[in-house]
């Protein structure tokens, strides 16, 4: 079984947790990537932002996972947003109706350019 | 290509042989000159028919189902994929349901009927047959294909 199919890294910005989701989000892989958030979807005391620069594929399981962080988010009343939406991805968004609720982080100036490696 | 054809490929009804039948789509697609943007949509959408598959088909049997996806080449512009299960597994008639999220709050909001609506956004027709066993059938017309 592939093991880099999905990678991530995390940095720490002001205030925020930015997570880069790189390489596929389907089925396979999509309990490694729960456990793998599940964590920082209960830090509410810090932003939490996903950036999809690198993740060249989507479903509806990575979809639902999207929608789950959310729904956690929305009820600890935590701030989470999604960054750098590449236009396969995008369009998948757009056309599922996710897009309205994923508000993006370059609506928060001050979270993005002081980028410090964690 | 001149000449209907097709491709056949069987793989467990496994998570991680579903991007083994994404890999076999593209390259079916690109001999067909299917569109980058084209090829992406087909991609999702049999996908989202594996997935549907490996998830449900065989969750009441004992031992491990496989699915089977067969590319028809039918013309020189169109695809038809058939992803068909043997399951028998009991599935409620709501089962293939097609829901987006438009219009909805965050708390109304849930991944059930995703998969089929994407399905249907992304491809030109989405058929589905429950027999023995379901089978999904997608077609996709090359957009290109009147000016060839």
């Amino acid at each position: 079984m592939q093991t880099d199919k999905l990678t991530f890294h995390t940095e720490n910005r002001q205030g925020a947790t930015v997570v880069y989701v790189a390489g596929e989000l389907d089925l396979e892989v999509a309990s490694h990537m729960r456990a793998a958030m599940e964590p920082l979807m209960e830090q509410s005391d810090r932003k939490l932002v996903l950036n999809l620069r690198d993740l060249k594929y989507i479903d509806s399981t990575g979809i639902g996972i999207l929608i789950g962080i959310l729904k956690a988010r929305h009820a600890r009343q935590a701030p989470f947003a999604v960054e750098e939406i590449p236009a396969n991805i995008r369009k998948l968004f757009d056309m599922t109706g996710i897009s309205p609720f994923l508000a993006s982080a370059e609506a928060y100036p001050n979270l993005s350019g002081i980028d410090t490696k964690s | 290509m001149k000449k209907e054809a097709n491709v056949t490929l069987s793989v467990p009804a496994r998570p991680e042989f579903v991007d083994l039948v994404r890999l076999t789509l593209y390259g079916v697609a690109v001999k067909m000159s299917f569109s980058y943007e084209e090829i992406e949509d087909m991609k999702v959408a049999v996908s989202e028919a594996c997935n549907n598959a490996v998830l449900h088909a065989y969750a009441d049997d004992e031992e491990e189902g496989s699915v089977d996806i067969r590319f028809d080449i039918l013309d020189e512009g169109e695809l038809q994929i058939t992803v068909r299960d043997s399951g028998q597994s009991f599935r409620p008639s709501d089962h293939f349901h097609s829901s987006s999220l438009h219009g909805k709050s965050i708390e109304e909001i849930q991944s059930g009927g995703l998969g089929l609506y994407l399905m249907q956004a992304l491809m030109d027709s989405v058929e589905v047959r429950t027999d023995q066993g379901t089978a999904v059938i997608l077609t996709k017309r090359r957009a290109a294909a009147e000016q060839v």
